[in-house]
């Protein structure tokens, strides 16, 4: 079982680096001058931005695992980002607990959403485009239509951890992915998931307690929207209620492209993270090919479908 | 091999999973007109052989003729083009449809594209009378009993005219009289010219039914018997390819005075499924619950299982009192319930054997980690203690037969050696060979000193098996038996006739 997967995840390493080749050599540059896409600060620029896409997408993931579906994130990033931003900037405090208190907001995000998954028995899909409605609509509600300027408040050279700032959104990521990844594959709690999402029933049945698993999974979820809309916020150095508009299907996108069933019980959250990466990779390096800027949302529509069809013809293969 | 060109002739079929050799050259012929029986033990093919004539798989190799003439069946929309009617064990039903339309699903009679409702409901009104089927072509097939279902896919076959009616268990959640009420539609069919195909583990109902029966085992064909011929030993020795060992004496058991019963239930009531419920099991003992479909049984079982909120009454374990909001947390207080349905409440099949036979005993003892190494050893262990035919512990459940399958769901929950093992309808669809296997489990487990529930509708198992039998009826108990006493004539009395107080 556990070789299945990591066979599954090395395909979408081997798309990943195919498709990092393949814009290697085709932006290859004339004569002398630097490679615009194949050089150190490129590659920490996609790191940088996939980090707001691939933190969520951790939590996404797992949902999706557990048969459901979360379509709340972009909207909870908004609301984190601008929560955060407000205490930040209009009321003073300081940037740590200021951040902290933005990113919880997305914990209880994800609370309101399990309790109508679990408790009022809503479809997730409807329960979540609920969530997504409120959490936006409160973002809107605190700014007012202003946006808050963080970057200007940030201290000169700053240093979180004593690391540069651009390092800090992809080491979370990648810090959060091996944990969950970790949680997912080596722990019972992880285990639950899978079982809830393969066959809520026989799980139930099975001695899981399946609310307080599915709980969990939309609160962990929740929170790492939340974290991801401070990264984002921090990234961007701005807050605003339009914020990560239309990033929740990016997210569901990636968390498919690295493997996971809508329909529940398969996926992996490293695949969901590097399912990120590839669309991070696109988005980056399509806007450099001249004349391909109208073209990238359909190129990115046409990937998602056809690595999708190839990982249901290798698994049919393989049954 | 009776080979008649003018009936349903197989030649060599063949045809493999993966390393799993599912059919290894099978040959035989169905005469046209006859009830043919199809037996074998779980994993000998019968399934594997019904989907090759619904279209669903294809096989490797070999041929199938009807009336002299080839078949291609490459997908069910052929098998039904050609005549072929199946009946499935797993019920397929639209809940969402009524009656006329399950009836015509899929090829609606329409006239310019529109649908013609009421041609639909006037010819499904006329099959339904031809069955006597005491249903309206408008009622909403969410409405009907298991029964009803199971012989609305039999109209469903007859209104296309199939020639061919293939049953593939179909009496497996049918009450006596509802397989009786089946039966006698068969007959009427049979009488009409058509060519059935039964496929059943139940030894009596095919000879009943059937007038010659063929035997599979292991993909192999064994050998095709006339019914007046052949005894039932004879049969299940065909398709067992050994002696099965007479069944055990019923040992008495002395109660323990003073000593609380393992599992005591005392005025348990969840309306409208049940009503003041009180029985008692002792370590030890193993109680048979007999009751039709309909009785409360199953409910009964998932409340002390903790699936429902009980409304009134008390659960208590070895006379302390628990109150099971939750299966994790009935698990926990030792209870251990066998699921009816192995596909929708048994297995998790995105899993592997391993998690699924794991999953219980860990998720009580509520560990932190998955520890392959030990699961693996764990898994094993139970796959050699009962038999259970798979290729290691790391495939998907899929890749077991229906009989071992179910082996699983039972073996799960021994791992957690619970005090109380409730189980419900456990040889459900299952071959004589691995239900006389699931009986020896159940027998085990008493000896170990589990108490055990045993609900079933299959009388004669609740006699073989149980020291005690309670009979349900309509969310009541209507009394208990000794095992030594029971007949099952004073069992089934019970369970159909009101008591006089």
């Amino acid at each position: 079982m556990r070789k299945l997967w990591a066979i599954r995840e090395l395909s979408t390493v081997a798309i990943l680096v195919f498709e990092v080749l393949f814009f290697a050599w085709y932006l290859w540059p004339d004569g002398n001058r630097s490679h615009p896409f194949l050089n150190a600060g490129n590659g920490l620029l996609i790191l940088k931005y996939s980090a707001i896409y691939g933190i969520a997408a951790v939590g996404a993931a797992m949902v999706i695992i557990s048969g459901g579906v979360d379509l709340s994130p972009g909207a909870v990033m908004a609301l984190a980002g601008v929560i955060g931003a407000e205490l930040f900037v209009v009321q003073g405090w300081a940037l740590g607990p200021a951040m902290t208190l933005g990113a919880l907001s997305g914990l209880v995000a994800g609370f309101v959403s399990a309790g109508l998954v679990v408790a009022v028995k809503l479809p997730p899909f409807i329960a979540t485009l609920g969530v997504m409605g409120i959490t936006r609509g409160l973002a809107f509600i605190i700014t007012e239509g202003r946006y808050f300027d963080v970057s200007s408040q940030l201290p000169g050279g700053w240093r979180p951890l004593g690391l540069p700032a651009d390092w800090v959104a992809p080491l979370i990521m990648i810090a959060l992915a091996l944990v969950f990844q970790g949680l997912m594959t080596t722990f019972q709690w992880g285990r639950s998931v899978f079982a809830v999402g393969g066959n809520e029933t026989a799980a139930l049945f099975s001695g899981i307690a399946v609310n307080r698993v599915k709980t969990s999974v939309y609160a962990v979820a929740g929170l790492l929207a939340g974290v991801s809309g401070v990264v984002l916020t921090l990234v961007q150095g701005q807050a605003k209620a339009d914020l990560a508009n239309g990033y929740e299907l990016d997210i569901i996108a990636s968390s498919v492209v690295g493997g996971a069933s809508l329909a529940g019980g398969r996926g992996s959250v490293i695949g969901a993270v590097l399912g990120t990466l590839i669309f991070g990779v696109l988005r980056n390096a399509l806007p450099q090919i001249p004349g391909a800027t109208f073209y990238d949302r359909l190129i990115v529509g046409l990937v998602v479908i056809v690595i999708v069809v190839m990982d249901q013809l290798l698994l049919r293969k393989r049954a | 091999m009776s080979s008649s060109p003018q009936g349903l002739q197989f030649t060599d079929v063949r045809k493999s999973f993966g390393a799993v050799r599912a059919l290894r050259g099978v040959t035989f012929g169905v005469t046209e007109g006859e009830a043919h029986g199809l037996m074998g033990e779980n994993g000998a093919g019968k399934s594997t052989l019904l989907k090759i004539l619904a279209g669903i798989v294809q096989p490797d190799a070999g041929e199938v003729h009807w009336r002299g003439e080839r078949l291609h069946l490459g997908s069910p929309r052929d098998a039904l083009e050609r005549g072929i009617g199946m009946v499935y064990q797993e019920m397929l039903c639209f809940e969402n449809l009524t009656v006329a339309g399950n009836i015509f699903a899929g090829r609606e009679i329409t006239r310019g594209g529109r649908l013609r409702h009421q041609e639909m409901r006037e010819r499904t009104r006329a099959l339904l009378a031809e069955l006597h089927l005491p249903i309206s072509p408008d009622a909403p097939a969410a409405s009907l009993s298991a029964a009803y279902r199971q012989l609305l896919q039999v109209a469903r076959a007859l209104a296309f005219d199939c020639q061919i009616l293939v049953l593939d268990e179909p009496t497996t959640s049918l009450t006596d009289a509802e397989t009786d009420h089946l039966f006698a539609v068969l007959e009427r069919l049979k009488a009409r010219g058509s060519t059935l195909l039964y496929v059943s583990h139940r030894l009596p109902e095919v000879l009943r039914l059937c007038d010659r029966i063929t035997v599979l085992r292991d993909g192999s064909y064994v050998n095709t018997f006339d019914r007046g011929a052949v005894s039932a030993s004879d049969i299940v020795r065909a398709m067992v390819g050994r002696e099965l060992p007479p069944r055990a004496a019923i040992a008495a058991r002395e109660q323990t005075p003073g000593r609380p019963p393992a599992l005591s239930v005392d005025g348990l009531g969840r309306r409208p499924c049940f009503n003041n419920v009180s029985l008692r099991v002792d370590a030890g003992e193993i109680v048979g619950l007999f009751g039709l479909v309909g009785s409360g049984r199953s409910e009964l079982l998932e409340t002390i299982f903790g699936l429902y909120r009980r409304e009134a009454g008390t659960v208590r374990i070895d006379g302390q009192p628990i109150d099971p909001s939750s299966p994790a947390a009935a698990a926990r207080a030792g209870i251990a319930l066998v699921p009816e349905e192995r596909q929708r409440q048994g297995l998790l099949f995105n899993l592997s054997v391993r998690h699924n036979l794991v999953l219980p005993d860990r998720t009580v003892k509520g560990d932190l980690l998955v520890r392959t190494a030990s699961e693996r050893r764990d898994a094993q262990a139970l796959v050699d203690a009962w038999r259970i035919k798979a290729a290691g512990v790391e495939v998907p459940p899929d890749a077991l037969s229906g009989g071992n399958q179910q082996k699983v769901v039972v073996a799960k929950w021994l791992a957690t050696s619970p005090k109380v093992l409730l189980l419900d309808e456990p040889t459900k669809g299952v071959d004589v060979g691995a239900k006389f296997e699931i009986h020896e489990i159940i027998r085990r487990e008493a000896g170990r000193g589990a108490a055990c529930l045993v609900a079933s509708s299959d009388l004669p198992e609740v006699l073989a098996l149980a020291d005690r039998i309670i009979v349900m009826r309509e969310g009541n108990i209507q009394g208990q038996i000794a095992g030594a006493d029971a007949t099952e004539e004073s069992v089934m009395h019970l369970a159909t006739h009101e008591v006089s107080v």
